[in-house]
Formats: structure tokens, sequence, C-alpha cells
């Protein structure tokens, strides 16, 4: 902690950094992530501030005294009952779902994600992999309303996502397809395209940088990174509601002026390869609250 | 231009896929679409997944009269620069890439203006225009913008609020005056800041119509009037 409340000192932030500080010495007594596994999500980001000095992960003090009373939390809860809860044609729950480490093993699955898998011959992240379920599970028809109820299949996700909490990013890299898809993922995060001429790597090649009032995060350190694609989260905001990584994407893709991906496509699939194989090693903050 | 898979390896990706399915294994390198991925460079494949594999939303109308298509289909510099992946420009690609932006060079009619630094103003902090996708950005709706303070900082009380990607631009007519070298300097890096800044994160502005002659008179005023709060 010493180190830490150094730092902020050097760096001039100090009121702004005065709240971290005490929090972080005073640890965390409220409310808590009853579905998460490991330690809190708040907890994660403050062993990473301890561990760089990084003005993306200190940026909002706000959020970080937020981060224990998370509304996503109850998304989390509501996402468990749903995923346990009998549905479609077939009556089943999605329990016996295969996120990659057997069927129903949530712990540590969606960390492991976008993966091959042998059923579908395709390399597919999380919500592809939710969809597939309920269809082949549950017998939800392709054009049933529940494949579309966006914000059931965001709470199904934060519950997963919340059982990755603290694990490691490893997406898997075995299989040739895990590799084309990342390496794919890896061009288009340098590919320069549209009037703007804008590609990811434009706002996230370099440490500390601001577009506007908010700091970037560096694709090339993980310690930032990893937050960066801690997706399901929720967005302290206008929606204010529990946003999933096809939601974070589509919304770079929008900014950048250079047309809508698709859900579920495997350009987005692709994306999330590269994206999670650049945070491999640090913890997932599942669910996470964000600007 | 997207690169078309070689059809030889079309063929045999078929023949493959048809050979897997008879004999019971899995589809080979499967894809939603059936091609071989792992037949494919990580170019070739970025290159399908964007235009082949329903990766975007490719034929949805863009507000400069084209499609996504369009956008996503990378020109000279943009692919030279993206080849670079992140690291260190090279001097052959300063050569190539200098050379193209300086060829673009277009002049406004009369001489480069300065135009009125309110409205300047206006246009720097003024990020609407040309977002298409689930919420469309309606030109006729209201003026579309520079961006210039999602990257600079131009006004010191607006530090804060100001993005750094970008170099700051506090007090950038005081330091430089407003002869005729620096009018053309400033014009011509909004125009094409490669002519310069070769594969600089900084858009052409002008090259590629994102900003009108008119607007960037505004911008030119906002940065080199002594007025101008960019220079108080």
């Amino acid at each position: 902690m010493n180190k830490t409340i150094e730092s902020l000192w050097a760096s001039k932030r100090l009121l702004l950094a005065m709240p971290i500080a005490l929090l972080a010495l005073t640890g965390t007594a409220s409310a808590q992530c009853v579905n998460c596994t490991n330690e809190d999500p708040k907890k994660i980001l403050l062993d990473l501030i301890d561990q760089i000095d990084s003005a993306y992960l200190t940026q909002s003090p706000q959020n970080l005294m937020m981060m224990e009373d998370n509304p996503a939390y109850f998304v989390v809860d509501d996402g468990k009952a749903l995923f346990e809860q009998k549905r479609g044609p077939n009556n089943v729950s999605l329990e016996k779902c295969d996120f990659g480490k057997g069927p129903g093993v949530l712990d540590g699955a969606y960390a492991e994600m976008p993966r091959y898998f042998e059923d579908t011959g395709r390399v597919m992240d999380l919500e592809s992999r939710l969809v597939h379920c309920m269809k082949t599970l549950q017998g939800f028809p392709s054009d049933d309303p529940a494949l579309k109820a966006r914000a059931d299949i965001r709470a199904l996700m934060a519950y997963v996502g919340a059982r990755s909490n603290g694990y490691e990013w490893q997406p898997s890299m075995d299989h040739p397809l895990e590799k084309a898809m990342r390496d794919a993922g890896e061009v288009m995060f340098y590919r320069r395209s549209s009037v703007l001429d804008f590609s990811c790597n434009t706002c996230h090649s370099e440490t500390g940088k601001q577009i506007r009032a908010s700091v970037l995060p560096n694709m090339n350190v993980p310690k930032e990174w990893t937050k960066a694609v801690s997706w399901p989260a929720l967005r302290v905001g206008k929606s204010s509601n529990v946003r999933s990584p096809y939601q974070r994407l589509r919304g770079c893709y929008w900014q950048m002026r250079k047309g809508q991906i698709n859900r579920r496509s495997d350009a987005a699939i692709a994306m999330f390869s590269f994206w999670k194989d650049a945070a491999r090693g640090e913890p997932a903050i599942l669910p996470d609250l964000k600007r | 231009m997207y690169r078309e898979i070689p059809h030889k390896l079309g063929r045999a990706a078929l023949v493959l896929t048809l050979l897997c399915v008879v004999g019971g294994g899995p589809a080979v390198a499967g894809s939603s679409d059936n091609a071989d991925y792992t037949a494919m460079s990580a170019e070739e494949l970025a290159e399908h997944l964007i235009f082949k594999a329903r990766g975007f939303n490719t034929d949805e109308a863009t507000q400069e009269g084209g499609t996504v298509r369009d956008r996503l289909t990378q020109d000279q510099l943009q692919k030279t620069c993206s080849e670079l992946k992140g690291g260190q420009i090279d001097s052959a690609t300063v050569q190539t890439v200098t050379q193209l932006a300086q060829k673009s060079m277009t002049y406004p009619d009369g001489g480069i203006e300065l135009g009125d630094w309110k409205k300047g103003q206006a246009i720097a902090e003024n990020a609407f225009g040309f977002r298409v996708g689930h919420k469309v950005d309606d030109h006729s709706s209201r003026e579309t913008g520079g961006l210039c303070m999602n990257c600079h900082r131009l006004e010191e009380k607006k530090a804060i609020r100001s993005g750094t990607l970008g170099p700051s631009l506090i007090g950038y007519g005081k330091e430089r005056g407003t002869s005729e070298q620096t009018k053309k300097y400033t014009y011509e890096v909004i125009y094409n800041p490669h002519a310069f800044f070769p594969c600089t994160k900084m858009p052409r502005f002008g090259a590629n119509e994102v900003l009108t002659q008119e607007k960037i008179a505004h911008i030119l005023a906002y940065l080199l009037d002594p007025a101008s709060p960019v220079n108080q």
C-alpha cells in the first residue's frame, strides 16, 4: 500500500487519490459479490493498482468506491437463477452446458474463452456458446424470442463471467483454429480504415493517453488490458446497465466510424481471441464497473 | 478490395470437408462458411472475416454516399501504415507515405484564409458525424465536427477534459504568428498530416473529406488568430 500512496502523491493527483488510499487501508466491509469466485472484484483491481503506476486503473476514485456495491452483482444473481431455471421446449436448465471445461463446469471456464469446440468445429465466444446451449440443450428454435432477450442473455453472461472472477485469462491456444482466429484478430487490431484512418491501435497503444477526459488502456500493458477486457461490466452513466463484450466492441467500431461488426460473428470472435490473449496471465475482474 | 481465396484452396477445402463429413470426423478447420481458416494467412483470414464471413454489416449506406464496404476497404496509405503493426516506421515507408500525402494536397480557391475563430472553436469541440451502425449520425440534423478536442488540448481551462493522444496545441498561434508559411503548414497538417508525420494517428481531415474547406478555415482561425482562446 505504501508504494501506491507514494506514487499517487508524486503524480500530484493527491486530492483525487485520497479516497483510494483511505479505501485501500480500511478494506471492504459492505456488499459482496456472492456468486463471484475468488476475491471480490474490487480487491483484484486494488491489487493491480498496487503493482503498477497506472493513470488508467486509477482514473475514477468514484467508481472504485462504488465497486463493492456494483449493481451488476444483482444482475449476476439474476443470471444464476435464469441459468438454473428449467426453460425451453426441452424444459431443462443450462447446468449441463459445456463452456470448454466439461458439461456443468463453470469455475474458470470463461477465462479460457474463446476456444475451439469439437461439437461445432468452431472457435466460440461466451455469447455464441450460450446461445448454442440454449438451442441444443433447452431446444429453443433460432427465431425464439428467448434468443433475442438481450438483457436475459447479458444476465446469463454476467453469471458465467462472475464464475471466472479472479482467474487468469488463459484463452485456449492449442488448436490451429484458435491460433488462426487470434492472429486474424491481431491483424484486425492494427488494421487502419475508414474516413478517420483509425485502428484499435490508434487509441490503445500508449500508456496514460486520454481521449477527452477518459484515460485509455494500453493493449501492450497486460495489467491495464485485463481490466479493459473484463466484460460483462456495468457502465456508469446514461445506460447504467450491464454491458457485454460485444457491446464494447460494437461501441469501438462505432466511434472509429467503420461500420457495425456483427454479434457472434467470426470477426467479433477473432477480436475477442486477440483481446484475451493480450491480457493473458492477468486476473479477470468480473463483473467490473466502468465509466 | 478484399482478396479472393485462391480457387485451388477453396476446392481442396470443399473436398476435405466432404471427406470428413463422410468419414464422420469434425468439419475441417470449421468455420461458419466452410472456408479453411487454417490454410489462410492471418491477413487473408482477416479480410475474409470482414468481407466474406458476414463479419460486418457491409451493405449499410454511409453519410458520404457509399457503403460500409467502402469504408472498410483500405487505400494504399492505410494498408502501408497498417503493416507497421504499431512498430517503428522505416525510411522506405516514410518516403512512400509522405509522397502519397504530398500528392493528395489540394488548396482552397483564392488561397488559404483564416475564418472565424468562434466557429472554429465549435468545430474543434464537436465530435458529431460519420458514425453508422446501431446509432446513425444524421448529417441533416446537426453540423459535423472536427473532433479536435478528442485528441488535443487547445485551451488551458479545458485541458483536463481534452485529449492527449495528440500534442498540446495550447498557444499554437502565439508561437508561430500568421505568416503565409505558417498558414500553409497548418492547413496541410489538417488536410493530410502524413505529409509531415507519416503514419500519424491523426485523420486526413481534408483528403478524406471529413472537413470542408470552410470548416478548415475556421479551425485555422481558432489556432492562429491572436484573439482566439488558444492564444490567450
